[in-house]
């Protein structure tokens, strides 16, 4: 009991310090989930807290996720408009996104040899973490390195997202934002949301409606891997 | 008070929402996670008019303000498994490099051409 009580304080207070910290300098390598997760890492090492130890704070801590991820439907409502306005662009680049980010990264774990659970976790790494984890849970994939994975995903395509896009001439905002939320999730309408009003609402819908097709398209995934061994 | 009376209310039919997403696709024996049909039901709900927006946004809003909040615990986990970045380090930045630029000029090129098809 006191060492849940304990690990529940620290998980508050890194996660409301590096929000601080990232509210003040909004910097894509201030990233809040990495950031808390390895000071409170620190402090159940220094503390000799084993991570079994963790979970019961852990367990208590997500119980409001599940409800927290439903209420995704009310920026998705908000937006419809959008949504109507731009149906065609949406649906069929989120789509292929969506099975681009999981072939990709899945066929190439596999190839490189890593056993099956890590692939697995590797598969739906490119959609928010509710959805990844939940998807990886479902073809025995590790959620905490799902976790990892998408984090370091979502700092990587908001660090690079917005200058490779204009590289190669994408100065569409609705494409703009539509390629940073489908690849780079929450993190991605983040840097979407600097760049534009218009490019953070295509990047918010295109982060929830990628966690969708993902989920949709995952047994497709999982089959050709299948085929692919 | 009565917000916050308000907002309990909001999260209980959301909790309903999620649950009723997990029994459906455990029920139906989907491959496909309960908190996805939550939110397609959630949405369902709200184009019909079943639902209103201010019966949901009070605790929605504040859950999605602090959503980054509840990967954190998850993440956490990590300190078992930091053999497998010493393991494999080179081939899962190479995968997630690849996966990540691929797709994002993927959607990035195909949604400005689409855009520009209709003028």
């Amino acid at each position: 009991m006191g060492v849940t009580i304990f690990a529940i304080v620290v998980t508050l207070a890194a996660y409301l310090g590096t929000r601080y910290l990232y509210m003040r300098y909004r910097h894509p390598l201030l990233n809040v989930v990495a950031l808390s997760a390895a000071l409170i890492i620190a402090v159940l090492v220094a503390a000799r807290i084993p991570y079994s130890q963790y979970v019961p704070a852990k367990d208590f801590m997500t119980a409001l996720l599940g409800p927290a991820t439903v209420g995704l439907a009310v920026p998705l409502y908000r937006h419809r408009g959008l949504l109507l306005r731009f149906g065609p662009a949406i649906l069929g680049s989120v789509v292929l996104g969506a099975f681009l980010a999981m072939m990709t990264a899945s066929l190439m774990t596999q190839w490189g040899g890593l056993p099956r659970d890590v692939v697995m976790s590797m598969l739906p790494k490119g959609v928010s973490i509710p959805f990844a984890v939940e998807i990886a849970r479902i073809y025995n994939g590790i959620p905490a390195l799902t976790a990892a994975f998408v984090v370091a995903t979502g700092t990587l395509g908001s660090l690079l997202g917005g200058w490779l896009l204009t590289l190669v001439r994408i100065d569409d905002p609705v494409a703009r934002g539509l390629a940073l939320g489908t690849v780079s999730h929450g993190q991605g309408t983040a840097t979407a949301l600097m760049e534009g009003e218009l490019q953070g609402a295509m990047a918010g819908l295109a982060m929830i409606l990628s966690g969708i097709f993902t989920a949709g398209l995952a047994p497709l995934a999982v089959w050709l891997l299948g085929l692919m061994a | 008070m009565t917000q916050t009376l308000k907002a309990l209310g909001q999260l209980a039919l959301l909790w309903a929402i999620y649950l009723g997403g997990n029994w459906l696709v455990a029920a139906a024996g989907l491959p496909i996670p309960g908190n996805v049909v939550g939110v397609l039901a959630l949405f369902s709900l709200l184009c019909l008019g079943v639902v209103k927006l201010s019966h949901v946004e009070l605790a929605a809003d504040f859950l999605l303000k602090h959503l980054v909040f509840f990967f954190v615990p998850i993440a956490v986990g990590l300190m078992e498994w930091g053999g497998v970045f010493y393991d494999y380090g080179l081939v899962l930045a190479a995968a997630i490099l690849v996966s990540a630029v691929l797709p994002l000029l993927a959607v990035g090129g195909l949604s400005q051409l689409l855009r520009r098809g209709r003028g």
